[in-house]
């Protein structure tokens, strides 16, 4: 029954945050597929296209094993073992697939509208299309053909087929007769729009001004007209009830029943939203506004209803918290403040001097503005910037399930979860980490048997960190497994007509792994093997102008490390003044700062510069000649130290002043200039001016030369 | 022939609008097309290891811009930056530079019969970014392919990576 997985999503608050960004990530990939199948060229197709279909089907399946919803798992697993059959031109697609797939692509987004609604209402069967699709798969096809006549009207037919469950009606609604009959394709939205409504097929129709649809449902005829008034007027609306596992099928019908348009039951709407309470203790009440409505409708279907709209309220819930906004408008605000505060800055400059006696309202404006300002500004910085932490917290459920059902004992520790990261980059590093953990603990961790035997614990470990590092963001997936096998992977690219040879090195062998469909493992699992995951998760970093390194041993883990530019992160950064100009150290690389005396530092070979700090000499560097600081007529001298570290080495930087600490937003200096030396990137100041951002790596590998 | 035909004529034949500007005693003109907007000057922060002419960075609402003075690449006698220096703003592919001249002067209308070739001559300027020499009446136009020259790498506005 229904109703008991009514509070499923209450107990685990957490993880519907994250249902919520993977239903939006599904759905986008299953419009994105639906729109490359459309397009799909079949006596063309390249590999490109149905390389991109089929890892839009491989996301999804990812994601929803992930999250434990195996029906729709195993209808993409399905999916995308037609896909990879085809991508790997061991069958020619034809229309049969591209319907079949279509269909199922409905098909995902009903079940996963049915799982975001917090598993209300009825699973949509899929085991026909598992069917068809691996019969296809199998290089059958004639007989799912003819099986579906038309690819819009199949997805009915095949449920209509089945015996409904309990509570679900299948009705047939006629609108009309309309002026503007496009009104009533706002209904079908409807459908769209509100998890566990139920389906809606459009039905052919004799007549212009009249539509009609086959819908199923479980909520009640009040509820439907209700809805639909938002869009047309009930007096056009006519719904009756058609026997179960009816198939309509064609025009005829003629007669328009008007029962229930003409009868609009008065405790229907009570029993749809019985939370309100405003009716409570008055005459038709929500207990009795069930029994009443049975007058009108099945009192089954009656009680289905108000379970479901219960649910309907927390699940609603996560969808008015967030709204999806485009990342450039939310650029656009944050410049758009960005101006503001340097108006403002302006502004309280130029009214200092002004008299506080006599321009008192003017003043106090001037302080309000101010403060709702800077409000406003970390408002804004705020909606773009999200700690890793949002991303880690996916993986330790991931792990767990995936661990048990490969049989391994995996530790999973994660560092730097604080670490703040732009929301754009969040989003687009997510899938890449997730394939990363997961080739890791399918691939990398050995069973614990195997593990015994090498000398090692039987528990392998999954390290994810996160960390700013020389101007980037730097994402390592360690593992403690058995690494790669400079051999197998050698052989396989040979098995593949890759042109290698024995004499690459090592990182030119571990690079051939992003080569599409390269996989070493045996068996493809619904886990991982078919070899798309580094595939995409170099497509995805490359994307966001990153770059993936690997590290392996063969017997002793393997390490990814995904570096990415700082565009638009926020760092906490250090301003350091010298002469007049103002930069910004990452606060995260100073180790220390400290006021010198000119006769302590010390040179070797005539040039070079160290400085002892407590028992260590580092090198120093004058910021002065670094940027070629021209020196006014200016007292100032430099004689702060800061001593910054990267790369695990030290330096000491010397300045003239320290100027104090603030989050500054990195912007990147390249999107209209070029690279400058020993620069990661660029700032705007409080008074609008532009800082440039040090590059520390960059600085301790120049004293290294 | 009537005014919509003349007008269609101009349009056809490719007559386009150019903003002019005054470097020293020179004019010149750009693709009106090219332009973002006009800014007074503020001074840039300075980047490192620049050519002289780069004046460094500015931000123009949140977006880092970098700053030419078109009279130092000229090698004009004098470059002063007053409350009258002007800065245009040029929007070239998807790139954003400004370039610091003396003082604006027009918008106008130049069909592309009334362009001379520009001679060949020994020149601080690439004879490739000159697209013709435009007369208006008495004063001399020098119109400039601001895109070939802003991209050109003796610029040093583009990375060698680019």
């Amino acid at each position: 029954m229904a109703e008991t997985h009514q509070d499923s999503g209450g107990g685990d608050f957490d993880l519907t945050q994250f249902y919520q960004i993977f239903f939006e990530e599904a759905g986008e990939n299953l419009d994105l597929m639906e729109t490359m199948l459309l397009n799909l060229n079949l006596e063309t197709a390249d590999d490109e296209e149905l390389n991109g279909i089929f890892r839009c089907a491989h996301s999804v399946k990812g994601g929803a094993a992930t999250f434990g919803f195996a029906d729709v798992a195993e209808l993409t697993h399905q999916m995308e073992s037609l896909l990879d059959r085809l991508r790997r031109h061991e069958l020619q697609p034809n229309s049969a697939m591209v319907d079949v797939l279509l269909e199922s692509a409905d098909a995902s987004r009903s079940l996963l509208a049915r799982h975001q609604a917090g598993g209300e209402g009825v699973a949509l069967p899929t085991s026909d299309l598992v069917r068809r699709i691996s019969e296809l798969a199998a290089g059958g096809g004639g007989a799912a053909a003819v099986a579906k006549p038309v690819a819009k009207t199949a997805a009915s037919v095949q449920t209509a087929r089945v015996p409904l469950k309990e509570g679900v009606r299948s009705l047939e609604i006629r609108i009309g007769p309309l002026e503007h009959p496009e009104q009533a394709d706002a209904i079908r939205e409807l459908f769209r729009d509100i998890p566990g409504l139920g389906e809606i097929v459009v039905m052919p129709s004799d007549r212009k001004d009249l539509r009609i649809f086959d819908v199923k449902t479980v909520s009640s005829n009040a509820d439907l007209l209700d809805l639909f008034a938002f869009h047309v007027s009930r007096d056009f609306i006519a719904i009756k009830e058609i026997e179960e596992a009816e198939v309509v099928v064609g025009p005829g019908t003629q007669a328009v029943s008007s029962n229930f348009a003409d009868d609009p039951q008065p405790g229907a709407p009570l029993a749809a939203f019985p939370g309100f309470g405003f009716f409570d203790g008055s005459p038709g009440a929500p207990v009795t506004a069930v029994s009443a409505v049975g007058a009108g409708v099945d009192a089954k279907v009656a009680a289905k209803a108000a379970p479901k709209a219960g649910a309907a309220g927390p699940a609603a819930q996560p969808e008015a918290a967030t709204i999806r906004v485009a990342i450039s408008k939310v650029d656009q605000l944050i410049n758009l403040v960005g101006e503001l505060v340097i108006t403002q800055a302006m502004l309280a400059q130029n009214s200092r001097a002004l008299d506080p006696a006599l321009y008192q309202q003017l003043l106090t404006g001037l302080a309000d503005l101010d403060r709702n300002t800077r409000d406003l500004q970390e408002s804004v910085m705020s909606i773009r910037m999200i700690p890793m932490s949002i991303v880690f917290s996916r993986f330790p459920r991931m792990l767990r399930d995936l661990a048990s059902k490969l049989g391994k004992k995996v530790d999973f520790v994660t560092q730097g979860e604080a670490t703040e990261l732009d929301k754009g980059l969040v989003e687009k590093i997510t899938d890449p980490l997730t394939h990363l953990v997961r080739n890791s603990c399918d691939h990398g961790v050995e069973m614990p048997a195997e593990r015994l035997a090498a000398g090692k614990s039987e528990t392998g470990t999954i390290t994810l960190s996160a960390s700013h590092q020389g101007g980037s963001i730097v994402i390592e997936v360690r593992d403690d497994g058995r690494g790669m096998s400079r051999e197998k992977i050698l052989s396989k690219a040979r098995e593949r007509g890759i042109d290698v040879s024995d004499q690459m090195s090592d990182a030119d062998v571990w690079q051939l792994i992003f080569a599409p469909g390269f996989s070493t493992a045996a068996v493809v699992t619904d886990v991982s093997g078919r070899g798309v995951g580094m595939d995409v998760v170099k497509r995805n970093i490359a994307a966001l102008n990153g770059t993936v390194e690997i590290d392996s041993a063969e017997g002793y883990g393997m390490k990814v490390s995904v570096r990415l530019p700082l565009t638009l992160a926020i760092m906490d950064g250090m301003s350091v003044g010298a002469g007049d100009e103002v930069y910004i150290l990452p606060l995260s690389s100073v180790v220390e700062s400290f006021q010198v005396k000119a006769d302590a530092v010390s040179t070797v070979g005539q040039g070079a510069q160290l400085i002892k700090v407590r028992d260590e000499y580092m090198p120093v560097i004058e910021l002065e000649k670094v940027f070629q600081i021209p020196r006014g007529n200016s007292q100032k001298s430099s004689d702060i130290m800061v001593v910054v570290e990267a790369d695990g080495s030290r330096v000491a930087l010397l300045v003239d002043e320290l100027l104090g600490q603030q989050q500054v937003v990195v912007k990147n200096l390249e999107s209209n200039y070029r690279k400058v030396p020993n620069v990661s990137g660029a700032t705007i100041l409080g008074d609008g001016k532009v800082a440039l951002i040090l590059d520390t790596g960059a600085l301790v590998r120049r004293s290294r030369h | 022939m009537g005014v919509m035909e003349k007008m269609d004529e101009l349009t056809s034949s490719g007559a386009r609008e150019y903003l002019t500007f005054r470097l020293d005693q020179e004019e010149y003109g750009i693709d009106i097309l090219k332009v973002q907007e006009i800014r007074g000057y503020e001074r840039p922060t300075r980047v490192a290891n620049a050519p002289n002419f780069i004046k460094g960075v500015v931000n123009l609402r949140g977006t880092i811009v970098p700053i030419v003075d078109m009279r130092l690449k000229f090698n004009c006698s004098k470059a002063e930056y007053s409350s009258f220096t002007v800065v245009i703003i040029l929007n070239l592919r998807s790139r954003i530079v400004g370039i610091v001249v003396d003082s604006v002067s027009d918008v106008m209308e130049l069909p592309p019969e009334s362009l001379k070739p520009a001679p060949d001559i020994d020149s601080v300027i690439d004879s490739g970014a000159v697209l013709g020499l435009g007369s208006i009446g008495e004063r001399m136009l020098i119109l400039l392919d601001i895109e070939r020259l802003m991209s050109a790498s003796d610029m040093g506005l583009i990375g060698a990576s680019e």
